[in-house]
């Protein structure tokens, strides 16, 4: 699993569940808030996206991610350590 | 009452659900999923219940704003909400609504139904056995049944008080009882009561079943005559999904927007009989009954209709015919007496709103609808059932019947307006 789809699950995830951002260029440095989505959508994403990538960031880990490069660092680091 | 919504087994409006009604069309069918639900086979199923179908069907009825706000709404929501909150919406429309003589603070909402995402609860409590991490992250607000209240008052802008009323299959009635209570004691000045359908969990269909509450043995190939109330060869109640609502307001407030008036409610009661029992207690059935006459300021002489709570048990039905013939004489001679179960089946929560609404919509059209499946009479109930077929009848105060496991017995009476 690369980080490239990674991203590519997350932004689906997006663009399904926060409604306006079907058309829109999703990038690293934006946040979910910037993009419109409000706090239950921004756990609906995250929740989903991790289910479908078979990821488990403990819930404590998550909420300091302020954007999505550092939501994919996560996702990124936990898929490295499952691997061993 | 100025507004009324339905999505029924018999229809998702309430053009098609009273065309059904007359008709006597059952809405019975097999499981559409039968895969858990080993015993029990049939039912009133609306697991197919598509929104975005139910949107394009009603078309222009609909502006497109709400539709837009309700797609948004409904996107994560389990099916109970998914099929109670277009029942909101019609009743709502149907009244005019909104109305800038109307404030939003001054209308409430009153829910009833509780335990209404029971399958919903069941198959995250499945998925949560095998990882806890990837159960719907939304269960926390989701599996509260004040979820379904709420995306209902989001989508109209209710802001009202906002609460739910639950007291298992009278639930219905006592949210439309808190309800004009809360219009009397001048905390609104309309209140939406929205009868929430269930989502039919395994568990407690089997349970049921285990109780014999059920119908489960003679019908499972012909679901359709397995609603029988009344009939000779009943043998349980046939649960169902379906959602009512309607919209009260006060008389001077309706008349002063110039509001279409569907009915009076004229009078509401509630009785418990001090029980936890299944078991059905006449002696409370009356005092509800009486008790809702007594608020209208009528007597038994002055009701034409009953629509009668009438599950298709065979101890229900007897004890509520019982009832029926304590209060208005061995044998009420005008008094007309039907079962809607019959056709939808049993709505639990919501079946009080439901009921009323088919109860409402046969003193406008003067015309009472059938009990079906009427084939083998019952020699102890020996009422006028409206067997089978609808007939005309002039209505002008009708009385209906909703009673709950826990010894719960309620009734409201309504009036026909001009």
């Amino acid at each position: 699993m690369t980080r490239d789809e990674m991203f590519a699950t997350v932004k689906a995830n997006i663009r399904e569940i926060v409604e306006g951002t079907k058309d829109v260029d999703i990038r690293e440095d934006q946040s979910m808030r910037d993009l419109g989505a409000d706090s239950l959508e921004i756990v609906e994403v995250v929740s989903r996206s991790m289910k479908q990538l078979q990821i488990k960031v403990p819930r404590t880990q998550l909420s300091g991610a302020s954007n999505l490069k550092e939501l994919l660092d996560l996702f990124e680091k936990s898929a490295m350590a499952a691997r061993g | 009452m100025t507004g009324l919504g339905v999505v029924s087994v018999v229809g998702e409006n309430v053009a098609d659900y009273w065309a059904s009604l007359v008709a006597g069309r059952s809405g019975i069918t097999r499981w559409k999923n039968p895969e858990e639900k080993p015993v029990v086979h049939i039912g009133g199923d609306l697991s197919d219940f598509d929104t975005d179908l139910h949107f394009a069907r009603a078309g222009e009825r609909y502006p497109a704003p709400l539709v837009a706000k309700a797609r948004k709404l409904l996107r994560p929501t389990p099916a109970t909400g998914r099929i109670t909150l277009p029942a909101a919406l019609q009743a709502y429309l149907d009244a005019g609504l909104p109305d800038a003589s109307l404030p939003p603070e001054r209308f409430a909402h009153v829910l009833a139904g509780h335990n209404v995402n029971g399958n919903y609860v069941y198959q995250t409590g499945k998925a949560f056995r095998e990882e806890p991490e990837f159960i719907d992250p939304l269960y926390g607000v989701l599996a509260g049944d004040t979820d379904v209240l709420s995306v209902v008052s989001e989508l109209l802008g209710l802001q009202g008080p906002s609460f739910i009323v639950g007291g298992a299959c009278a639930s219905g009635n006592l949210g439309l009882m808190t309800a004009v209570d809360q219009i009397r004691a001048g905390r609104a000045d309309a209140v939406l009561v929205t009868g929430a359908s269930n989502d039919l969990d395994p568990p407690s269909l089997h349970a049921w079943m285990i109780l014999d509450a059920l119908s489960f043995r003679s019908f499972n190939d012909e679901p359709h005559r397995a609603s029988r109330p009344f009939d000779a060869r009943r043998e349980g109640f046939v649960p169902s999904q379906g959602a009512g609502a309607m919209v009260l307001e006060t008389l001077e407030g309706a008349q002063a927007r110039g509001a279409r008036i569907l009915a009076e409610v004229a009078g509401v009661a509630a009785a418990s009989d001090a029980s936890r029992l299944t078991k059905p207690d006449q002696r409370g059935q009356v005092r509800a009954m009486s008790g809702a006459l007594r608020d209208a300021g009528l007597g038994p002489e002055d009701v034409d209709y009953v629509n009668a709570h009438a599950t298709s048990t065979p101890l229900g039905d007897a004890v509520e015919v019982a009832a029926i013939k304590e209060l208005f004489g061995a044998h009420p001679r005008r008094l007309a007496v039907n079962s809607t179960k019959s056709m939808i089946g049993h709505c639990l929560s919501a079946a009080g709103i439901v009921e009323l609404i088919a109860t409402v919509l046969q003193l406008r059209h003067g015309m009472l609808h059938p009990t079906i499946n009427q084939e083998t009479p019952d020699p102890e109930l020996d009422l006028d059932f409206v067997p089978n077929v609808a007939r005309e009848a002039r209505l002008e105060t009708a009385l209906s019947n909703a009673f709950g496991f826990g010894g719960l017995n309620s009734c409201v009476v309504v009036k026909r307006t001009p």
